[in-house]
């Protein structure tokens, strides 16, 4: 199994605990993927991870670009911005870093 | 990737010479133990797999009729060679049908017949070794199932059936696909692909009515579990999670709202799609189904209605009513048990397009057109429905109906070259269980046939907006349209047409 | 009888023998196996009497062959017509006794023997240079059309090229054949290159892909009519397996039998 600072993740990439989280590792992750977490970046995990705290679960898009808008102003609150922070999907890439399980499905 | 390397692609028509073993590999990611567990197969590959396969094929060639008939009749005339995306995307000579059947016949061959006994060189049977057996991994998990290769095949031959069979002997030696074996056993415990809670569902729901009453101003409702109503509603569980398709959802919506027809959602069956089709298993497709069955009986309702959702809709409209007894005509007392309970005034099951198409039909709808002038669209047919199932109960229905659905919501309609739709269409290359990250690059090759009709639309006819009635071909248009220098935002679902052009009625005007 | 006569004599019975007692099984045995799910291919017919019109398009115009390859379709076509034509063509060897006037009237069919070889040499080419079909092709694939070649070109050579063997004695053997009053053959070896061939491809046709015949009636593909919502269509073990577990709704799933 590989492994990110100690933590085990699956061959996707993903922790397999939600608790094993941390800054850092969501900071390993996205160097990773050549991304750099700015705050928008930010707000996007701290949503996910309160959503999936709440549902045990990962918001879906549409919940979450209106909760961004909400917090960064309406003209963020749309997937094409969503995409341009998380280039793999804001869900895919977003709960990674996020440290919570991949979304699967017809996604 | 820029036009002019596009341009420099032989069309979709031209056929690649062979490219040997270029998509060899080691296929998808494999299924862990517990997610086999789950499904009841093996954890892991049995040490005696190659007697269990083996007598495996035994019993499901004595099962499927399809799969004896298939594996003794091919003649190998080879004019399904050049008819399959993943083949004209790869030019790997393993993805031609008739190879990639030839995998599982040469196998057949040796152990079940007098030639391959005796003669194995002659008739070209092989044993089933571990060489084999990873060449079925990884090349029966570049087959889409889309079954547009059986169109073709003057004896019928459809290599989605041996594909689906060699995969349910895969998992009965323990060598499962991640991503489809998953989630199916989320379905089987939460209900949906997604694994997506009530709570989180019935929060998305009441978000969405929000939207559209802050959008439209009217109180369009997305009901959940309500006891009595007219219509369930089965849609893929991306509907409610995914972009473009939670604008499909919406539409349907509205449609439900203007018809006035009651119906509800279901939180305990929150999802249409059903990949026990995928792996070839007749009892876990059949459990995904019972849940539906329960849904119907527990919330009391009238009539089924499916949402945009390919395979699913084959699976309801093609094997419900074997699987289930949710359809009509059944005699027994199980089916009866339902079907004295649905309306049976309407088709069981109903698509959604066959609801909103019957509405137009009967003017209950109306639809500001000039809405959707900024697009000019173009319709996939999803390889499920269009190969796979009828709408309308006349024939062709299947490419009839989403049209004149597309048409009534939008002025500017136009289809892709004839030799990819309708019947010939080409998948989306996302099917059958590989729209999974592990397997991009083939979902961008096997995308290319029908990438190149789109191109050429758009460059004679200026389409931008490309239609489909599949959460799969949504998901996967969206990932590879940008591949080939599209907008992956052109993939819309067909009922966010009808959604932007329905004229709705406010409460205070009724 | 001359060796050579009983051992064709008996060749040919062997090879009835296997043709009848293999096919059967076959036929049988598709026939047994139930098709579970419907599973028709579209363009889908709605009724019977459509799936009648498709089989029957299928079978005498090969309509989807037409479809998929216009020239795959002009070899493999002229050759079955062909095929079917001569073996009208032969009736009159095989008849006993008094022979129907149609019979005596085919002699013109024998022109058949043009388009038969054009096909199979057509077949042939492209086996050997369309690379994706030269990638499918076993040994066998080849050698079935060799042999049919190897009859069509042997028979033009007797009748066209005036190599004719004695007429009678074909007559005698090849009724005796059906009338079990066996008789000598004519010995030529260009006759027994003709008969040869035929023989060993009706052995193996129900253990070779010849069962392509009998397989095209069976595809659940082609022979279903899709209506699978009007009509519950539910395979024998399928129903058993219903009928033994009681369908346990709350748990949503069979309970143990
Ligand atoms: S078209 Fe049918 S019969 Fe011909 S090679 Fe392909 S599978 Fe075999
Ligand atoms: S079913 Fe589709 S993906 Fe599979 S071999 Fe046939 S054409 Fe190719």
């Amino acid at each position: 199994m590989a492994e990110i600072l100690g933590m085990e993740v699956d061959e996707e990439g993903y922790l397999l605990k939600v608790s094993d989280w941390s800054i850092e590792i969501a900071n390993v992750m996205s160097e990773e993927d050549g991304i750099e977490l700015s705050t928008e970046h930010w707000e996007v995990i701290n949503f996910l991870q309160s959503y999936y705290k709440e549902y045990e679960f990962a918001p879906a898009v549409r919940v979450l670009t209106k909760a961004i808008a909400k917090k960064l102003g309406n003209d963020k609150g749309n997937s094409r911005y969503l995409y341009s922070l998380f280039p793999y999907g804001p869900a895919k890439q977003g709960c990674r870093f996020a440290g919570l399980p991949k979304p699967t499905g017809c996604v | 990737m820029s036009i002019n390397s596009i341009e420099k692609f032989p069309t979709y028509l031209a056929i690649p010479p062979l490219k040997k073993d270029s998509m060899a590999g080691n296929g998808p990611f494999k299924a862990s133990i517990e997610i086999q567990k789950d499904l009841g197969f093996p954890g892991e590959k049995v040490d005696n797999w190659q007697q269990v396969a083996i007598n495996k094929i035994a019993e499901t060639k004595s099962k499927y009729r399809s799969v004896q008939v298939f594996l003794d009749s091919c003649m190998k005339c080879g004019v399904c060679t050049d008819k399959c995306h993943y083949y004209l995307g790869t030019a790997d000579p393993k993805n031609m049908p008739v190879a990639r059947q030839d995998l599982f016949r040469s196998v057949y061959r040796r152990h079940f017949t007098f030639a391959g006994k005796y003669f194995p060189k002659l008739v070209g049977a092989k044993d089933f070794d571990e060489d084999m057996l990873d060449d079925w991994y990884n090349y029966f998990h570049q087959c889409s199932q889309c079954r547009r290769c059986a169109v073709f095949c003057p004896i019928g031959i459809d290599t989605a059936e041996i594909s689906m069979a060699a995969r349910e002997i895969m998992n009965a030696i323990g060598v499962g696909q991640k991503y489809p074996n998953q989630i199916l056993g989320k379905i089987n415990k939460i209900g949906n692909n997604l694994g997506m809670p009530e709570p989180a569902l019935r929060d998305t729901l009441a978000d969405l009515e929000e939207e559209i009453e802050e959008e439209t101003g009217a109180s369009v409702k997305l009901p959940l579990d309500i006891k009595n109503s007219e219509v369930l509603m089965v849609t893929p569980s991306a509907d409610f999670f995914a972009e473009p398709h939670i604008d499909g959802l919406i539409g349907y919506a509205k449609v439900f709202h203007q018809s006035g027809v009651s119906w509800t959602l279901s939180s305990y069956a929150s999802e249409a799609a059903n990949f026990g089709m995928f792996i070839g298993n007749y009892d876990v497709m059949r459990q995904g189904a019972l849940r539906i069955r329960k849904a119907a009986l527990d919330l009391n309702v009238k009539r089924v209605v499916v949402g945009e959702c390919g395979h699913a809709w084959r699976v309801a409209y093609s094997f419900w009513n074997t699987l289930t007894g949710l359809g009509s005509g059944g005699s027994d007392e199980y089916s009866l048990k339902l079907q004295n309970q649905l309306d049976s005034n309407y088709p069981q099951p109903q698509h959604m397009i066959e609801f909103t198409y019957d509405l137009i039909q009967r003017d209950k709808l109306s639809f500001d057109k000039s809405k959707n002038d900024h697009r000019v669209v173009t319709f996939h047919d999803s390889c499920n429905v269009a190969r796979g199932s009828n709408m309308g109960d006349i024939e062709n229905g299947q490419f009839i109906l989403p049209r004149e659905v597309i048409k009534a919501a939008c002025n500017n309609f136009s289809d892709m070259h004839k030799s990819t739709i309708k019947s010939a269409t080409f998948c989306c290359g996302g099917g059958g269980g590989l729209l999974t990250d592990d397997l991009i690059d083939l979902r961008i090759k096997g995308a290319k046939p029908r990438m190149h009709a789109l191109k050429r639309s758009e460059q004679d006819n200026g389409v931008n907006t490309l239609a489909a009635i599949c959460a799969i071909c949504k998901s996967q248009f969206s990932k590879v349209l940008p591949n080939y220098d599209f907008d992956p935002y052109m993939i819309v679902s067909v009922h966010q047409l009808v959604s932007d052009a329905i004229i709705l009625t406010k409460d205070s005007e009724t | 009888m001359s060796l050579i006569s009983i051992f064709f004599t008996l060749f040919f019975y062997f090879s009835v023998l296997i043709f009848i007692t293999g096919l059967s099984y076959k036929v049988v045995q598709y026939w047994n196996t139930p098709a579970p799910l419907k599973i028709p291919i579209a363009p889908a017919p709605l009724t019977k009497s459509g799936v009648f019109l498709r089989l029957a398009k299928e079978v005498f115009l090969f309509a989807t062959l037409f479809k998929s390859s216009k020239w795959t379709w002009l070899f493999g076509w002229s050759f079955h017509l062909a095929l079917v034509l001569l073996f009208f063509r032969h009736l009159v060897y095989f008849w006993p006794g008094e022979i129907p006037l149609i019979l005596l009237k085919t002699e013109p069919l024998k022109y058949a023997a043009y388009p038969l070889i054009f096909g199979l040499i057509g077949l042939l080419g492209r086996r050997i240079f369309v690379d994706r079909v030269r990638y499918i092709s076993a040994p066998s694939d080849y050698l079935m059309l060799l042999l049919i070649i190897l009859i069509g070109a042997s028979g033009m050579l007797m009748t066209f090229a005036n190599n004719h063997p004695n007429m009678l004695l074909v007559k005698n053997f090849a009724e005796g054949l059906i009338t079990f009053q066996w008789s000598e053959l004519p010995k030529e070896a260009i006759f027994l290159a003709h008969i040869f061939p035929v023989f060993f491809l009706i052995a193996i046709f129900p253990i070779s892909k010849l069962l392509h015949g009998p397989g095209i009636f069976f595809a659940p593909t082609l022979n279903q009519v899709d209506d699978a919502r009007k009509k519950r269509h539910i395979s024998n073990w399928a129903m058993q397996k219903e009928k033994n577990t009681k369908i346990d709704l709350d748990h949503n799933q069979d309970k143990g039998s």
